[in-house]
């Protein structure tokens, strides 16, 4: 410290002295002048900022390293650049036998569905066998009503001497013998064990009484069977001539026989084995 | 937490964006996805240590990524490409195991 001015006497001194002692004793001296700290670091000033920037760099990378791996999945069925020769070659043998097998099983498949069908062809046919089967004997044994061209003979009754079985019988059998295929007399369906006798009030056949005049409706060729009754000394010209009876023979295209049987139910005959 | 959040979010991008890799990058992705998931898991036994700093993390993860891209592109130059692939799953594998194992160690021990 510079001195201002002079002491002017010796208290005044003593006055100043103390004083510029007193100057001197304090701590926060001139001659040790405080050197200024550094101000204290503040560690903690940016480190939320840095932290969030660093974990979100970590989360960025995590989600390429996850982006990378999913895409390297999706990737891998088609890399076959990257595969060695040998690989290439194992694969291209592995899909060769894996191709042969499946011929293999293709073949084989194709040949059961061959047989498959041939099978259903087989059924289709035996079916259509049986259905046809079973309309000729429904129509033989007279369990189905039938239709189709024909005659239709009218026998009246015999001014001479009365209609008797054995001339209904030979009359049948004329149109049998003529191609007819299915026959009735009056309500009775004609088969094969058909029977006709006489009886007092007229005929019987089958159980039931016949009563003149007898309708004897035939289906089968017309002419034919119209043929088979006018005959020149055929059946009808003896129901004429010798019973006495009216005959008329009328074709027709749609002859329709309804009557119809039940199944026989044969008590002796069996079928061979 | 940000890791697992980031691979969630990565894997479902994944999902749901199928970009077409270059040819030229595609046998390096696979070597770059084993050495991301090193670097991921020497993470988290450094996290397990107490000694996780995220910077080290993201050079350790790029100069992964970087050296076994780089080993399996010499690879490829030199001709023993596939060897080379091999040796780098390889040599990642093991210091998988290794950390997986030490991370194992600290989970069970306490």
């Amino acid at each position: 410290m510079a001195r201002r001015r002079e002491p002017r006497d010796v208290l005044e001194k003593m006055h100043s002295q103390h004083a510029q002692d007193k100057k001197n004793d304090r701590m926060e001296t001139g001659s040790f002048p405080q050197v200024r700290k550094k101000p204290k670091r503040d560690l903690n000033r940016n480190a939320s900022r840095a932290r969030l920037l660093t974990s979100a760099l970590v989360m960025v990378l995590c989600a390429l390293l996850g982006f990378g791996y999913m895409t390297q999945i999706n990737n891998t069925t088609s890399t076959y650049e990257t595969m060695s020769e040998s690989e290439l070659v194992r694969l291209i043998t592995e899909s060769n036998t894996q191709l042969s097998n499946l011929q293999q099983r293709k073949n084989e498949l194709t040949s059961q569905l061959n047989s498959l069908k041939s099978a259903v062809d087989e059924q289709e046919q035996a079916q259509r066998i049986a259905k046809q089967n079973e309309e000729t004997s429904g129509l033989l044994s007279g369990r189905l009503p039938a239709t189709g061209e024909g005659v239709i003979v009218t026998v009246g009754e015999g001014r001479d001497e009365k209609v008797d079985a054995s001339i209904m019988f030979s009359l049948i059998e004329e149109l049998r013998n003529a191609g007819a295929e299915v026959i009735a007399i009056n309500d009775v369906r004609v088969v094969a064990t058909t029977y006709i006798k006489d009886a007092d009030t007229g005929l019987v056949s089958d159980g039931v009484t016949l009563t003149p005049s007898y309708v004897v409706r035939a289906i089968g060729n017309s002419q034919d069977l119209a043929n088979a009754v006018n005959i020149a000394g055929g059946v009808g010209a003896q129901l004429q001539v010798k019973y006495g009876a009216t005959v008329t023979v009328e074709t027709s295209d749609t002859v329709e026989i309804n009557q119809v049987r039940d199944d026989t139910q044969y008590k002796y005959a069996k079928t061979v084995e | 937490m940000a890791a697992v959040l980031g691979l969630i979010v990565g894997v479902v991008v994944g999902v749901f964006v199928k970009p077409d890799i270059p040819v030229v990058l595609q046998p390096y992705l696979p070597i770059m996805v084993v050495a991301a998931l090193d670097a991921l898991l020497g993470a988290a036994r450094a996290y397990f240590e107490r000694s996780f700093h995220d910077r080290v993390f993201v050079i350790s993860f790029f100069a992964n990524v970087l050296t076994a891209t780089l080993l399996v592109f010499l690879g490829n130059q030199l001709g023993v490409g596939s060897q080379l692939q091999t040796a780098v799953i390889v040599v990642l594998g093991i210091r998988i195991f290794s950390n997986v194992s030490s991370i194992r160690r600290f989970i069970f021990r306490g």
